[in-house]
């Protein structure tokens, strides 16, 4: 049987081969190779893609060259969702290797619409990343310790869990993350469980409400019970077929899975369960 | 003990705003979002202030521009010395800085407000918008914003900066979590600007208590309005005050 530590490590190395291919729109010096790359799951795009970038920039002139963004068949790609959750949500069940196109140019009559949110696709620089991913943490550990457990850590562990995540380090990270995944025995979980949930049906972009892991009687709650609370769409009704998916990591979990154990195994390093819903692939 | 809101106790609150709001004339109204119970406060205000979108560096004078946060916006003058060239935030309407004098001059509705003189640069009229949503995280409330000019062009994090009150924008750079940064929204998707709202309980504190101590009512969204908006150049005229008090509105305030 699979040590639950085991779940650790293979959720922190899960990667998408992925490939990505200049929009043919770019003015290019000379014809661009695509580059192949491995993304982490639990990383983020602009944190991975600087030879992606570089790679690139080779062919282009500079005057031609805005910010970088990327995009999936026609789906502008927000650099501040883990990739492994960009992945899962728009290429879920197609053949690998993710195939990514990379602008400079902002104008892309492709995806003009979604252009306004073109703040949400590039980032400027590292720290704002470390800003987002510092925030998510601060943030789940209000939810799951009313941030006792991130407020009494020092500025270097903070930094500790930054640096394991930047620089790929499992032990660095969970050397201070470990801190972040415990309770009070008496309590039998966290105060609350950090969750969003993502569609792509609706122009909301997640779902994200207080949840116990256990509830007042003392029941342990599922993954079927958080949604059944928070999305009762994406479960089957009786008898009939199964419409959506609910993916985490790349997986479906069963829907009797404990939410506590998932909170603590399936999280991203961010302290996030990030909860996909798709629809079922017909073919 | 702790002063966390509930999301029935922020909507209770909204509403009761809404109502104030819709006596003043203040302009806020509620947005649901389809399919759910789920809502926010929005308003849209005209000011005309000037922008400021070249480099600038800090007052530090450690001169990076890729800063998480952006840099103040302050230029030497000839003399060397730093003037104010950003600020100019007209108050939305003349009731918070004229006093309760004239109500019948609000014939237009929020959107003409007064035009201020600018010293210096040029002046732009930009529509902002203002969203107060309920963060279930840390039992406060949020508050998101965005400009745009009048052409729709959406305005930088650097700009927006441009109109936050000198008085508080060092303070808001010194502390990263208690700035203004750019947020995807939670229920629209779109980029907006948000205040941070970890610190909120930290000052809500104080505030909620002296109210229980004097048994006075307290609306928990209109006193934390009062202190954040005004950083954001959104002003909360002060006869809500007056409103509050012949209703027994009592907000959130459930010691947990």
């Amino acid at each position: 049987m699979a040590d639950d530590k085991d779940v650790l490590r293979d959720v922190w190395f899960g990667r998408i081969p992925t490939c990505f291919t200049l929009n043919q729109d770019e003015v290019t010096e000379r014809e661009a190779e695509p580059y192949y790359l491995l993304l982490p799951r639990v990383s983020y795009l602009p944190l991975v893609t600087d030879k992606v970038k570089k790679h690139f920039l080779k062919v282009m002139k500079a005057e031609d060259v805005e910010e970088m963004w990327l995009e999936y068949e026609g789906t502008p790609l927000k650099w501040h969702y883990p990739i492994g959750v960009l992945f899962d949500l728009h290429a879920s069940n197609t053949v690998l290797p993710w195939s990514i196109t990379v602008h400079f140019k902002f104008f892309c009559p492709l995806v003009a619409k979604k252009l306004q949110y073109r703040d949400l696709l590039h980032c400027t620089s590292n720290s704002v990343i470390e800003a987002h991913f510092m925030s998510s943490i601060k943030e789940a550990d209000a939810l799951k310790h009313k941030s006792q457990v991130v407020n009494d850590m020092q500025k270097k562990d903070h930094k500790q869990l930054w640096m394991g995540l930047q620089n790929d380090k499992f032990d660095q990270f969970w050397a201070i993350n470990r801190k972040l995944m415990e309770y009070p025995t008496e309590e039998g979980g966290f105060r609350y469980i950090p969750f969003r949930i993502y569609q792509t049906m609706s122009d909301r972009p997640f779902i994200q409400k207080l949840f116990r892991p256990v509830s007042p009687e003392g029941n342990v709650h599922t993954l079927g019970d958080l949604l059944k609370e928070m999305y009762p769409a994406a479960l089957p009704n009786d008898g009939e077929q199964k419409r959506y998916q609910v993916v985490i990591h790349g997986i479906e979990p069963l829907l009797e899975t404990p939410l506590q154990w998932l909170s603590e195994h399936l999280s991203h390093p961010d302290n996030f369960l990030h909860i996909c819903v798709i629809p079922t692939p017909t073919d | 003990m702790s002063w966390m809101l509930d999301e029935q106790s922020f909507c209770h609150c909204c509403q009761l705003l809404l109502q104030w709001s819709q006596q003043l004339k203040d302009g806020w109204s509620w947005e649901g979002v389809q399919g759910s119970e789920d809502g926010y406060l929005r308003k849209t205000v005209l000011r005309s202030v000037v922008i400021d979108s070249s480099p600038v560096w800090d007052l530090e004078g450690s001169g990076s521009q890729s800063d998480t946060h952006t840099s103040c916006h302050s230029r030497p003058d000839q003399q060397g010395q730093e003037t104010e060239q950003a600020l100019c935030v007209a108050p939305e309407d003349g009731d918070s800085v004229r006093g309760d004098i004239d109500d019948d001059d609000d014939d237009d509705d929020d959107d003409d407000d007064g035009v201020c003189t600018v010293s210096g640069g040029s002046g732009q009229v930009l529509q902002y918008e203002y969203h107060i949503l309920f963060s279930c995280s840390y039992g406060t409330p949020v508050l998101y914003f965005r400009a745009v000019t009048l052409e729709g062009r959406s305005l930088s994090l650097e700009e927006v900066w441009s109109s936050v009150h000198q008085n508080f924008r060092l303070r808001l750079q010194q502390s990263p979590l208690n700035t203004i940064t750019l947020q995807e929204h939670p229920l629209l998707g779109q980029p907006f600007f948000m205040l941070h709202p970890c610190r909120t309980e930290e000052f809500m504190r104080p505030v909620l208590q002296a109210a229980q101590n004097q048994h006075r009512p307290v609306n928990y969204v209109l006193s934390w309005l009062s202190v954040v908006g005004p950083l954001v150049g959104l002003e909360v005229p002060l006869k809500y005050s007056t409103l509050l008090h012949p209703a027994a509105s009592l907000g959130s305030t459930e010691p947990d």
